[in-house]
């Protein structure tokens, strides 16, 4: 049983504040960059203190899943401005241009910061960095994620995936084609994040080409992960979208009902959906459940 | 066939005026902020204006100066709009904080729960439903009352809808036990009897109050409506409880920036709905022409021509997120497409939706291009009826 806390994780009130004031002349570039700096420290030290297996730097200069990458790529730019889900959040399409895809360079550590010990590392899945720009999968896998995946070291990376959940089981041979091409780097885990998952655990989820496979309790049913299920199961037993404080031994319990070896709890995606000092909360709460499953395990 | 004529309303929030915001957030009130007030007194003929000018230039604001302020602001915003000509009128919403807040301000059962981003640098506020929502009493009463007494004009007056303030809170109390691994229909239930409580315990009585006071026209404000396509008919029947047994002589429904196919066909369960208030501008071209080809954005309006029993239609001629001014001549255009497509007798006019990121200048030149457009209209099509007479 593992836990840990992949996507992009909230701004605290100070670093909005920095960033506000940055946008309209108020302080500089140097104090916003130091804001940061508190920032990622503050997250380490909260993930640490829950007992967390894995660290995240929580992406908190990502300005939504996709921008860094974007802008460190040919053939592919920020586009309109487009509404995240059922949220009221927002962020850049990827959009093409007539050149073809390719990474510049990777990410530099502005985007996948330092962290002391063992680590993940959130990137979008080909299949969403693909979304609605008429490129198929395996291509933007090819020429951008897989020079990024090369280019990391982290312990696991997972695949945020926010569409297929939504679209059906369609998007499965396009996307298993894809992750076939991300072979060979660190262990990857792909992400169904804020989505009922039924229909793809119905069509074959479990059989793409990852080690881990993440799925939306607050979304999908218990019984709707099928039997022998082989793989780590990143459990999204924290609702992000949601202030409600989760009842750790409440997420023990439902963990026992599933019937999956491998176990890892996570959030249900991205915790920037609520507020820092409740993002806080959450992820302490995620590590108690975590020791309270492993020490009923125990006994 | 008597003459075509439009009716012209705004949709909802104007700018607020340097010397208000600055007042009320206890910032020092500049030079340039007095001349402001002195400026606009001018260009929309207010007396009394004064007491106004000589409480911004001592820049001492107490209780009763802010009192003073914020009941001037109002009597700007309802000048700016009276003055541009439009026929119904409000304030362009200047004693609310904001559409969501000012609902949440005014209700139990609602806790602030902190910070999230909207996009890159931008933020928003975000409240918990901790219990079943209420009102102590009716919070817009007095707003009414006030412009009532101050404007020949028809009023309408706008109310944050049920499914919005729910679509923009977060859930601690209806859908809290139990979330993790339920089923969608306890989802489902769980979100519809937050609905509907927030209908029937906020937003009803409060609208029911200001009608009782005088409103015929009451506007239910709901740009969250399709946000999850598949609840847009619960979304549907929290606006018939929000309306329920008020006798107002005008119902009405605004959304923006949707799929207004996901609308159809649940809109035709609106009970006594006169009108969709709904964005076109921001889509169109600004190319002048009355073709299907000139007006790309007034798509949407063959949803209305296939449901020939659906809500009426307040055409959204002004494209709000920008200071490009609509010249009369392409909201004339605007017009005469829709009204030809559907009948004069189901548009109605208005902008996109409330002008409140447009400064003062540009919303006036654009709603007082609005109203030209319209009697240009209103000409072109009186001149064809008599012209196949």
């Amino acid at each position: 049983m593992q836990a840990f806390a992949p996507g992009i994780y909230p701004r605290s009130e100070a670093l909005v504040q920095a960033t506000r004031d940055l946008d309209r002349g108020r302080t500089t570039a140097e104090a916003v960059d130091q804001q940061f700096g508190r920032d990622l420290d503050e997250l380490v030290r909260v993930q640490q203190e829950a007992g967390l297996d894995l660290l995240a730097d929580g992406m908190l200069r990502w300005q939504d899943l996709f921008r860094p990458l974007l802008e460190a790529s040919e053939g592919l730019e920020p586009g309109p401005l487009t509404r995240f889900l059922d949220t009221n959040s927002f962020y850049r399409a990827p959009t093409p241009t007539s050149a073809e895809p390719r990474l510049g360079a990777p990410l530099d550590e502005r985007y996948v910061a330092p962290l002391p010990g063992r680590r993940i590392v959130t990137l979008p899945s080909p299949y969403a960095l693909a979304h609605g720009t008429g490129l198929p999968a395996k291509v933007v896998a090819t020429s951008v994620l897989k020079p990024q995946l090369d280019a990391l070291d982290a312990d696991l990376v997972v695949l945020s995936e926010p569409s297929l959940a939504r679209e059906g089981a369609g998007g499965l041979a396009e996307l298993h084609e894809a992750l076939e091409a991300l072979e060979g780097g660190p262990k990857l885990a792909l992400q169904l994040t804020f989505g009922d998952a039924r229909e793809l655990l119905e069509n074959g989820l479990a059989e793409l080409p990852v080690e881990g496979i993440g799925v939306d309790f607050y979304a999908t049913h218990a019984t709707d992960v099928p039997a022998g299920f082989d793989k780590l199961l990143l459990a999204g037993v924290v609702d992000a979208r949601s202030s409600a404080l989760e009842d750790p031994q409440e997420i023990a319990d439902f963990v026992e009902r599933l019937d999956v070896e491998r176990v890892a709890l996570v959030p249900n995606g991205d915790l920037q959906y609520v507020s820092e000092p409740i993002a806080r909360q959450k992820l302490a709460r995620l590590g108690a459940a975590r020791t309270a499953r492993a020490k009923e395990t125990a006994a | 066939m008597t003459d075509v004529m439009f009716e012209t309303r705004e949709i909802g929030s104007l700018a607020k005026p340097p010397w208000r915001v600055k007042a009320f957030a206890g910032r020092p009130i500049e030079k340039a902020d007095v001349a402001e007030a002195e400026r606009w007194a001018q260009k929309l003929e207010l007396d009394g204006t004064e007491e106004l000018v000589e409480t911004l230039r001592r820049g001492e604001v107490g209780h009763d100066e802010l009192r003073l302020i914020d009941d001037w602001s109002s009597r700007y915003g309802l000048a700016l709009l009276e003055r541009a000509g439009l026929d119904v009128v409000y304030d362009g919403e200047q004693r609310r904080t904001e559409m969501y807040d000012h609902v949440i301000r005014h209700a139990h059962g609602f806790e602030q729960r902190g910070t999230v981003r909207s996009f890159d640098n931008k933020y928003y506020s975000k409240a918990a439903c901790v219990e079943e929502p209420a009102i102590d009493g009716p919070y817009d009463v007095d707003e009414y009352r006030f412009l009532a007494a101050r404007t020949d004009r028809r009023l309408k007056v706008p109310f944050t809808g049920p499914y919005t303030i729910v679509d923009w809170s977060y859930d601690e109390h209806y859908g809290r036990h139990g979330a993790l691994g339920a089923t969608a229909e306890q989802r489902a239930d769980a979100r519809r009897r937050f609905l509907l409580d927030v209908a029937e315990r906020v937003v009803r009585p409060n609208a029911a109050a200001v009608v009782e006071a005088g409103c015929d026209w009451i506007q239910i404000d709901e740009p969250a409506l399709t946000t999850r396509p598949d609840e847009v008919p619960v979304g549907v029947e929290a606006f018939n409880a929000s309306v329920a047994g008020i006798p107002a002589a005008r119902r009405s429904l605004h959304i923006c920036f949707s799929d207004y196919s996901l609308l159809f066909p649940h809109v035709l369960d609106l009970d006594d709905c006169f009108e969709l208030q709904l964005e076109f501008a921001n889509r169109d071209s600004h190319d002048l022409g009355t073709d299907g080809a000139d007006r790309p954005g007034y798509e949407p309006l063959f949803l209305f021509r296939e449901h020939e029993d659906a809500p009426n239609v307040g055409l959204g001629v002004l494209d709000i997120h920008t200071n490009f001014v609509e010249p009369a001549e392409l909201v004339r255009d605007r017009i005469v497409y829709a009204a030809e497509l559907l009948g004069p007798e189901r548009v109605s006019v208005n902008p996109d939706c409330g002008l409140r990121t447009r400064s003062w200048d540009v919303a006036y030149e654009k709603l007082a291009n609005m109203v030209e457009g319209t009697r240009l209209a209103e000409e072109a099509l009186n001149r064809a009826h008599a012209g196949s007479r």
